[in-house]
């Protein structure tokens, strides 16, 4: 077995799902480009550790461009619609304005990778989205039709984050057809 | 593997616990590479096609 060298001499801690952080580089994207693909996944960690490396050596929302997608799902699910674990999936979204969602994205993403939600089987990742005047950060969950589970999950994520401002529940579903889909849940 | 017993028992961190591993000393390899990823996206906005614009 290979050993790999590093500066940490205590055990790392594993985490119970491996994740996969995902990028997409706005520079990338014309008018022509199909949404997603120019999405990179950038890498897959499964340890406390490796989360911490990752962490403190990437932009955090505040700095990323605008336009920039960053995502952290669990390994193998893709943070797309098309994804057969997210294609009756569902969504809530926390808006923040420019420049304050580092806070929650990192409380987000410890809750994610700590498995702090009930339902963390009904959990695909997270994505936090930076535009012009806002960053948003959402939350995919894979059923967005069962409500129980998608109540509970968007109502503890609120007291995870402190945030006091309803929240909504948008079905990818309607996502697809809609422009502006309407909230099928809210908390 | 069978009879794991605890090993199967889900592995739940609260986040006071995730936070004081935060300083860790940096010693990954490919950090430069990912920085480089996520430093290189100029704005683009402009260009940029939002999927919630759908």
């Amino acid at each position: 077995s290979s050993k790999i060298p590093t500066a940490v001499t205590q055990q790392p801690h594993p985490l119970e799902h491996s994740w996969t952080f995902w990028f997409d580089n706005p520079s990338g994207k014309s008018k022509q480009a199909t949404w997603g693909s120019s999405m990179r996944s950038i890498y897959t960690f499964a340890t406390v550790e490796e989360f911490w490396s990752l962490y403190n050596n990437t932009h955090h929302p505040s700095k990323l461009a605008v336009g920039a997608d960053f995502y952290c799902f669990k390994h193998k699910i893709e943070p797309k619609w098309e994804d057969p674990v997210c294609s009756n999936g569902g969504k809530w979204t926390v808006i923040f304005s420019k420049g304050k969602s580092d806070t929650c994205w990192l409380y987000t993403l410890l809750a994610l990778i700590g498995e702090q939600f009930e339902h963390g089987d009904e959990i695909c990742g997270a994505v936090v989205n930076v535009r012009g005047r806002q960053e948003k950060v959402s939350l995919w969950t894979k059923n967005a039709a069962n409500e129980a589970a998608q109540v509970s999950i968007g109502e503890q994520w609120k007291k995870l984050l402190d945030y006091n401002e309803t929240i909504g529940f948008i079905f990818h579903e309607d996502a697809k057809h809609d422009k502006a889909p309407k909230n099928r849940y809210t908390v | 593997h069978d009879g794991d017993g605890n090993e199967s028992m889900s592995k739940k961190y609260s986040r006071d616990f995730l936070l004081k591993f935060s300083d860790l000393p940096d010693s990954f390899e490919i950090a430069s590479d990912i920085a480089e990823v996520l430093m290189s996206a100029q704005i683009y906005a402009s260009d940029h096609v939002d999927r919630d614009s759908y």
